[in-house]
């Protein structure tokens, strides 16, 4: 192998690697310098000091918008995986027309902005309409109660608007499922829960863990949700950053702040990847084939 | 396929997903921001002059009356200029907040133009974020401005500053529901509105009111009581009395009718889409405001920006705008226009407000102290309505 050959790979990896320096790396530098300031804006700006203790100063009093930020990202995960996964198989077992239909029905309200789709919600939910009525009707909600402006609002959103990107990596990898082994785990005398446990799932594992990461992180992060669907008490980690960035303009603490919560979540993305297995990402169809 | 090469193959797929999630991570997280600022004494003079091309105007939404016969598009047909007319400030803090990085760096972001409340202009104007005005190149401006305008103790002889429009904060009731009861902030705290109230998320406007119903001097607020309004504020946050905090958004929750009464503007009536709504002056005391046109540092077009400014002091102009917008106008000779045209709004207290209404009123005040100490009253005010 000449040496210019095993250069290819790097030569293919080269704009990959450009865009994480200019969009990544550098704007990370930018607001790993940030987080290390001190000062004030109005009197004489910030200025760069190793203040590493903007670090706990900006864990101190956010305690709960940080554990409510997990509670909802986690909770709209799990939502849109109970949703996208019978969904997805649905799709995928469609014949062509219809699988396209209803993929382009998944995709379809992404024509419309983020802001706009969150905003319509406000409509949907408002306290005298509906969905509001039916709910009371049903006992779901007390008789003076109310969707906008509360957790389940916010959690419904989140759900809603990270959806496709649970379902498509899910379909993706259950549209590549050989039906030929489920056939085969069934002349075998499994039942279909066992084929489903043993074959379906293992073998679709890698779109879930997938969608759960793309579905998780954003879902962490937001604060479009709380600040147009939640009240006083759904403001998440995001609401918090916006908050110290723009109103109360403490930009180290708001970088520091930034900083962990996206070293938390890398930890995590670390952890679960390992107990998800790695093979979960590589699928275990290629080493099956292999 | 070996094993060692299947290891190191998993390894790297591995980090190259950690780094994909680091990559979405940052992306949701990072925002931007810098520093600096040096006074307002030294702010370059806006230039004028004949005015062509384009020029980018950020104002409040619905503070302008909109059409193919609004003030705008007849500002484009008079001066032949392209108007590209923004409304983008939803919030003081907010608007600042995302302008500051650029206007730390001598840049509007585009803007020739924008409104904002006098004591943030003066903040801004302090930091070196505005430009001076010529007085020469405002000649309507000063013909037709109110007299008791022409001066401003946040701007003494408008160095940096044009009124727009001025108002008062106090409380919209939707008189057809049970919010017709409410006639004072302490009403709004009755427990039996629990979760169908609205405050601001202009802390000069909400702790105010809230200082003034617990009995300080609105002439000299002093830090205790900026405190105590706050930690008041908090009980009944925590307690969901307030069901959010908002900027002109809860005129969208009083039209849907998810709210019996919340505190806003009384120039407002226009974005709120309901008949049976009234703006009150609470029984112990309302707020002042005027909101200012500035040239912000690094402006193009300056001289747009003054043919703007001259343009909506001519008063049949800024008849339109009254008569669209109900705030309190800066421009003498409004009236008699109106008398002709719109006598229900000639009329109207909130536009041309009687002394009784004006007198129990008193402006937005700053948090007392040094800007240190009135940040960390803005954080406190911050860490309520995040809660």
């Amino acid at each position: 192998m000449t040496i210019r050959r095993r250069l290819i790979p790097y030569w293919l990896l080269a704009p990959g690697a450009l865009w994480l320096l200019v969009f990544f790396v550098i704007p990370m530098g930018f607001m790993a310098e940030q987080a290390l300031q001190s000062g004030s804006l109005f009197t004489g700006g910030f200025h760069f000091t190793w203040q590493w203790s903007n670090f706990p100063d900006s864990l101190s009093g956010n305690n709960e918008q940080i554990v409510r930020s997990f509670y909802y990202a986690g909770t709209a995960t799990v939502l849109a995986l109970l949703i996208s996964y019978p969904l997805a198989y649905a799709i995928a077992q469609q014949s062509g027309r219809w699988r396209l239909l209803l993929l382009f029905a998944v995709i379809a309200p992404f024509f419309t902005t983020y802001l706009i789709r969150t905003i319509a919600w406000k409509t949907i939910l408002y306290d005298s309409g509906p969905v509001v009525g039916v709910f009371k009707t049903l006992h779901l909600i007390p008789q003076d109660g109310r969707l906008l402006a509360t957790s389940t609002a916010v959690i419904a959103g989140l759900t809603y608007n990270f959806l496709p990107f649970m379902i498509l990596p899910i379909y993706a990898s259950i549209e590549r499922l050989d039906m030929r082994l489920i056939e085969a785990a069934k002349d075998l005398y499994a039942s279909s829960t066992q084929a489903f446990l043993r074959v379906t799932l293992p073998m679709t594992a890698p779109g879930i863990v997938a969608g759960v990461l793309l579905t998780f992180i954003p879902a962490f992060g937001d604060y479009v949700n709380a600040t147009i669907l939640g009240g006083t008490h759904q403001a998440m980690i995001g609401n918090k950053i916006q908050s110290l960035f723009l109103v109360e303009r403490d930009y180290p603490e708001a970088a520091a702040l930034s900083f962990l919560m996206m070293a938390v979540i890398l930890v995590m993305v670390l952890v679960y990847l390992r107990l998800a297995g790695t093979e979960a990402f590589m699928g275990e169809e290629e080493e099956a084939r292999a | 396929m070996s094993n060692g090469s299947e290891r190191t193959l998993t390894n790297r797929w591995r980090w190259l997903v950690a780094a994909a999630a680091a990559a979405i991570a940052a992306v949701t997280f990072t925002a931007c921001g810098s520093s600096g600022g040096n006074g307002g004494s030294e702010a370059p003079v806006a230039k004028g002059g004949k005015p062509t091309g384009e020029v980018t105007i950020s104002n409040w939404p619905g503070y302008i009356d909109p059409g193919p016969n609004g003030t705008v598009a007849e500002f484009e047909k008079a001066s032949g200029l392209d108007v590209n007319y923004i409304e983008d400030i939803n919030d003081n803090l907010q608007f600042f907040g995302k302008l500051q990085p650029l206007l730390a760096s001598g840049n509007s972001g585009g803007r020739s133009l924008f409104v904002v409340t006098d004591w943030l202009a003066k903040q801004m104007f302090d930091l070196g974020y505005l430009e001076r005005l010529n007085h020469a190149d405002l000649k309507t401006v000063f013909d037709n401005i109110t007299p008791a305008l022409r001066d401003d103790p946040a701007d003494p002889g408008r160095q940096f500053s044009i009124p727009w429009q001025g108002g008062l904060t106090g409380i919209w009731v939707i008189t057809s529901g049970p919010g017709n009861e409410i006639h004072s902030m302490r009403d709004l705290f009755d427990p039996k509105y629990k979760g169908k109230v609205e405050l601001l998320t202009e802390m000069r406007d909400t702790v105010p009111l809230v200082m003034q119903m617990q009995g300080a001097d609105p002439k000299n607020f002093t830090k205790e009581d900026w405190e105590k309004a706050i930690e008041f504020l908090k009980k009944e946050t925590d307690s969901g009395q307030i069901r959010r905090y908002t900027g002109n958004e809860y005129t969208e929750d009083l039209t849907a009718g998810n709210i019996v009464a919340a505190l806003g503007w009384s120039g407002d009536r226009s974005l709120i889409g309901r008949k049976d709504v009234e703006w009150r002056s609470p029984t112990e005391g309302c707020d002042t405001f005027f909101d200012q046109m500035v040239i912000p540092v690094g402006a193009p077009n300056t001289a747009a920006a003054y043919a703007f400014m001259n343009f909506v002091y001519r008063p049949e102009v800024q008849a339109d705008i009254a008569d669209y917008v109900n705030y309190v106008t800066p421009v003498a000779g409004v009236k008699p226009i109106l008398e002709k045209k719109d006598p229900a709004v000639a009329h109207n207290p909130l536009v041309f407000p009687p002394p009784s209404l004006l007198a129990p009123c008193s402006a937005d005040p700053n948090p007392p102290g040094s800007p240190d100490e009135q940040q960390k009253v803005t954080e406190e005010f911050q860490n309520v309505i995040t809660g």
